[in-house]
């Protein structure tokens, strides 16, 4: 019998249904090539997938290098030859759950083919099939997963692993009943400062305990710096200024330290305080909402974030990568819905903002250069927002003397607009030949029922769908378009009910943040998915607690058992029995952590 | 005996662990303190086991437990506390108002003498607690010295005797092998201090060190200190004629507490700000000479016992240093009676007598009656009336 057939049989007894799958199946992905040591190792596509020099020892560091806690199901993406398994398993206590990804029968072939393997075997639970059937074999394990990924094997089937992962991710979200204390830090000003408000509000939506870090009230006086007419003076105390910020941004946090650090784009974090906080355990993210092409001080903050959530993909996220950044995630933009909404306006306010066709914006170069082609048509033109100087054969279209817009002006022109431009800003004179990421007005004007003429986008199509907005490939196209749709108003009004639909139902703050929670959680499931879970609540604290800890377990027992508790809750409920209150060996344990807990000197 | 506090405060609580151990000849004492120190307190003289308190792991402890509390959390406090001692001790003297000391306490014994008369959550002070905290806050004309109301605190009076403790034989690195030896005297030097507002400033030794041996060739300086008190040493060696090497020893940063103990026990004098090593030398017999500044107090933290000397100045930041006068008391103890006042200081010298260590100004009456022996039988008198309420 070869080994291939050895494997077999010895799996048919713990999984028939994949014994018999296998035994149905070609292989032929990998190429098995002899290492120098003697034994088997593999290739694909040109790839080494294991060592070509010792393929044990490999797995064996790739095993140490993983950080397994206690009670999690372990989750093995990559097949290859199983080598990293096998020295999993050996690292792992035999109670351990493993799960091993097999997305594709023909890897597993050959790695069945290529060598024995061993008793490690019996523990593994081999999830198999579509993505969804893989993650629903996932989940009945019912406990926090590690997710582990032997990158040169997995990186053959990474589009199959982001999928189950998506799955796990929205299992996780539909799961979360836990609230978690997160702390936002915004921006002192900027495109990011309504972000970091939307994203405050949707995260409270959901229940959580949040705290906004509004460094806006700063605004004025960094402004002021930017007086400054010595160049080297005003950059040395603007970054001075931001570096006091950021020590600001400590001492806040180190008030009241929160589960996660959620930084928006422009927040005053540099990258010593980041590793400060790292040291210190925090968990940090930032949601750069920028393009990463433009701004780039990304490449000096990278490695300081645990979680970086980008609007751009490929080649942003391989960019962030390599200047140092652990995960990359992709999340796009959104909309509020109690913010961005249809408006009835007052014939009025009608008359001020309403137009054939509009746009509300800054004057971008590319904006200069293709809106004179839509004056002195037959349908009106209204121009709004700021940073037009210099554009005067626009002064007849540009309103309040471009004045900077407020967001409830912007709704009145969004709502008043036939139809609402949004062309995407560029330096260059037409539309962006890298056009990637998908605006926020693009979310607000959809949640508005509002109709838009955008540019194309090559993320748009992952948002939203030709019936939902339209779109033009070419600013010379612009005249035409406008034209065409000012004739088709049913055609534009299903439109509008589409998009808006779509948008409440995917594209809204608290869907990102659902998802970016969810997505922290999986990569983190002892500390926020277990929060997540509702692990911290009291009830569960309580059961866990149990007999071993009755004092606790009756304090425990005191709170909503839906109630998130930490050492600070309870220690002040220990403290609020009064001067005269006994006091448990439980008790005093609590409070001489708490003790120590309140030092928070070290942190600032 | 629970200790959490600094080296000195640890140092300043022999006299009630003398006193402890005389009065209660049949019962064993263990001691409490910072595991940093344990070493040193493993000489205290009257005490069995000494017990290593990790404030370090505590902290992790606690850091691990935000955002993260999980009954686990007191699994493995509780297991610590365990390899403490797996019985609870009859009774935990607590010299400090730190809560956290007043919790190991109450995790670690079944009654507790300290500060608080009725438990961690508590806050009604003792009386000598409340004696003590008002001397923290108004100092007023107290004479009492924190080691006897550490006595008091536990319900002791002070020892007949300044306590002593032995260090090892000396066990120091080849080149300050010889100190102590051969006709020189011996000369322990401060240089630093944990707290960094009661450093001397180095040009201030320089000129001190200069002085002393430029009247004196016969003595020997033994630079002491920490780690961090190396570069300072340095600045100070630096700052001296080359004439003077011969007559330097540096041993910052290059001894246990155990060696420093035993170093400064081959000295004759030990000078400088930082009370810790202060104590420590007259702990072992040495003489000591204080500069006491910032918020150092002479007639609290002045080194214990009889023939010591301290010059406290009456600001927090001396403009000008007695170093003349320094030089020229320690060459001629006599002189000090006939010491010319300097301008910003006062001189003090140390006495023991029944009610413990007491300070008195040199050459001149004391201008304040000594109000200790009240003190004394006042708070008693409140204690013993609470034992009655109780």
């Amino acid at each position: 019998m070869n080994s291939f057939e050895t494997n077999v049989n010895r799996l048919a007894q713990c999984n028939a249904a994949l014994a018999s799958a296998l035994s149905q199946s070609r292989g032929g992905t990998l190429e098995i090539v002899q290492a120098r040591t003697g034994i088997p190792s593999a290739r694909a596509n040109g790839r080494w997938i294991h060592s070509a020099y010792d393929p044990i020892q490999e797995a064996k560091t790739w095993a140490e290098s993983q950080s397994p806690q206690e009670g999690e199901t372990i989750v093995v993406f990559g097949v290859g030859l199983l080598y990293q398994v096998e020295a999993l398993c050996a690292r792992l206590p035999r109670t351990a759950p493993v799960f091993l990804v097999v997305p594709d029968l023909s890897v597993l072939v050959d790695a069945a083919s290529a060598r024995a393997w061993g008793d490690w075997m019996d523990r593994i639970s081999w999830a198999w099939g579509t993505p969804e059937e893989i993650s629903l074999q996932i989940a009945k394990a019912n406990q926090p997963m590690r997710l582990m990924a032997y990158t040169p094997a997995a990186a053959l089937h990474a589009d199959s692993h982001r999928a189950i992962e998506a799955v796990l991710q929205r299992q996780i979200a539909a799961q979360a009943g836990g609230q978690l204390n997160i702390a936002i830090v915004g921006p002192i000003y900027g495109g990011s400062l309504p972000i970091a408000r939307y994203a405050v509000s949707a995260l409270e939506s959901l229940g959580h305990q949040v705290r906004w870090l509004d460094h806006s009230v700063h605004a004025s006086s960094y402004q002021q710096l930017g007086l400054l007419k010595n160049p080297q003076h005003r950059l040395a105390l603007q970054s001075k200024y931001a570096e006091m910020l950021s020590r600001v941004t400590m001492a806040q946090l180190a008030e009241d330290p929160p589960d996660l650090v959620l930084a928006l784009a422009q927040a005053p974090l540099i990258l010593p305080m980041l590793e400060h906080l790292r040291k210190k355990k925090f968990m940090t993210a930032m949601w750069f909402v920028e393009n990463y092409r433009h701004l780039t001080y990304w490449q000096q903050l990278a490695a300081g974030y645990d979680f970086w959530f980008v609007i751009q993909q490929e080649p942003c996220i391989a960019a962030l990568k390599r200047a140092g950044a652990k995960e990359v995630r992709y999340l796009p933009m959104a909309a509020d819905p109690s913010v961005h909404r249809p408006l009835e306006l007052t014939q009025l306010e009608r008359e001020e903002f309403g137009a054939d066709a509009s746009f509300v914006g800054a004057g971008y170069s590319n904006r200069r250069a293709i809106f004179p082609r839509l004056l002195g048509q037959d349908w009106g033109f209204k121009l709004w927002g700021n940073e037009w100087d210099g554009a005067t054969d626009l002064t007849s279209v540009l309103q309040r003397n471009g004045a900077r817009i407020d967001t409830d002006t912007c709704l009145r022109v969004f709502n008043g607009s036939t139809v609402n431009l949004n062309l995407h800003s560029c330096s260059g004179t037409g539309f962006d030949p890298d056009g990637d990421f998908v605006n926020p007005r693009t979310f607000e004007l959809a949640a508005c029922g509002a109709f838009q003429l955008t540019d194309r986008r090559s993320l748009l199509p992952d948002v939203f769908t030709p019936d939902e907005i339209a779109t033009i490939s070419s600013p010379d196209e612009l005249p035409a378009e406008i034209t065409h749709w000012l004739r088709e108003p049913e055609e534009r009004r299903v439109m509008t009910t589409q998009a808006r639909r779509r948008v409440l139902a995917d594209h809204t703050y608290a869907h990102r943040m659902r998802d970016l929670l969810s997505q922290i959680g999986v990569a983190s499931p002892d500390r926020i998915g277990s929060i997540m879970r509702g692990a911290r609540q009291t009830g569960a604290l309580a059961s866990a607690a149990g007999a071993s800890f009755p004092s606790l377990t009756s304090a425990l027992r005191t709170f909503p058992s839906n109630q998130r508790v930490e050492l600070k809750q309870l220690a002040a409920h220990v403290r609020s029995r009064g001067p005269m209150g006994t006091l448990s060996r439980e008790d005093l344990m609590v409070l001489m952590l708490d003790e120590y807990r309140s030092e928070t000197k070290d942190l600032v | 005996m629970i200790q959490l506090a600094r080296l000195g405060d640890l140092v300043q609580s022999l006299p009630a662990i003398a006193s402890l151990t005389a009065r209660y000849p049949q019962r064993s004492l263990d001691l409490l303190c910072p595991a940093p120190f344990a070493a040193l307190a493993r000489l205290f003289p009257g005490v069995g086991h000494v017990l290593e308190w990790n404030g370090p792991q505590w902290h992790a402890w606690a850091e691990a437990c935000v955002g993260e509390f999980q009954a686990g959390c007191l699994d493995v406090v509780g297991r610590y506390l365990a390899g403490l001692t797996s019985e609870p001790y009859e009774t935990a003297y607590v010299l400090n108002q730190h809560r956290r000391a007043l919790l190991a306490g109450s995790l670690l014994a079944l009654q507790v003498r300290g500060p608080y008369l009725h438990g961690p959550l508590n806050e009604e002070l003792s009386p000598w607690a409340s004696y003590l905290r008002h001397v923290a806050r108004s100092r007023g004309n107290n004479r009492v010295h924190l080691s006897d109301a550490f006595c008091g605190l536990c319900g002791l009076t002070p020892p007949p005797i300044s306590p002593r403790l032995t260090p090892p034989l000396p066990d120091l690195p080849a080149d300050l092998g010889d100190i102590g030896s051969s006709n020189r005297r011996w000369l322990a030097v401060v240089v630093g201090a944990g707290d960094p507002d009661r450093i001397i400033p180095v040009p201030v030794w320089i000129e001190w060190i200069s002085a002393l041996l430029t009247r004196e060739s016969s003595y020997a300086l033994v630079l002491v200190g920490s780690e961090r008190d190396q570069v300072r040493s340095l600045a100070i060696q630096n700052g001296l004629s080359p004439m003077m090497a011969g007559h330097l020893w540096d041993a910052t940063g290059r001894t246990s507490l155990p060696q420093l103990a035993a170093l400064l026990k081959q000295c004759q004098w030990a000078v400088g700000g930082d009370t810790g090593p202060l104590h420590l030398a007259t702990a072992v017999g040495t003489r000591a000479m204080g500069f006491y500044f910032s918020r150092a107090r002479v007639h609290e933290t002045g080194p214990y016992g009889n023939g010591h000397w301290v010059w406290q100045a009456d600001r927090a930041l001396p403009g000008a240093w007695p170093i003349q006068s320094s030089v020229a008391l320690l060459l001629d103890p006599a002189t000090a009676a006939h010491q010319e006042p300097v301008a910003g200081w006062s001189l003090w010298q140390s006495h023991h007598d029944e009610w413990g260590a007491i300070f008195r100004p040199a050459g001149d009456r004391d201008p304040q009656e000594d109000q200790r022996a009240t003190v004394w039988h006042q708070l008693s008198e409140q204690r013993l009336s609470l034992q009655g309420t109780q």
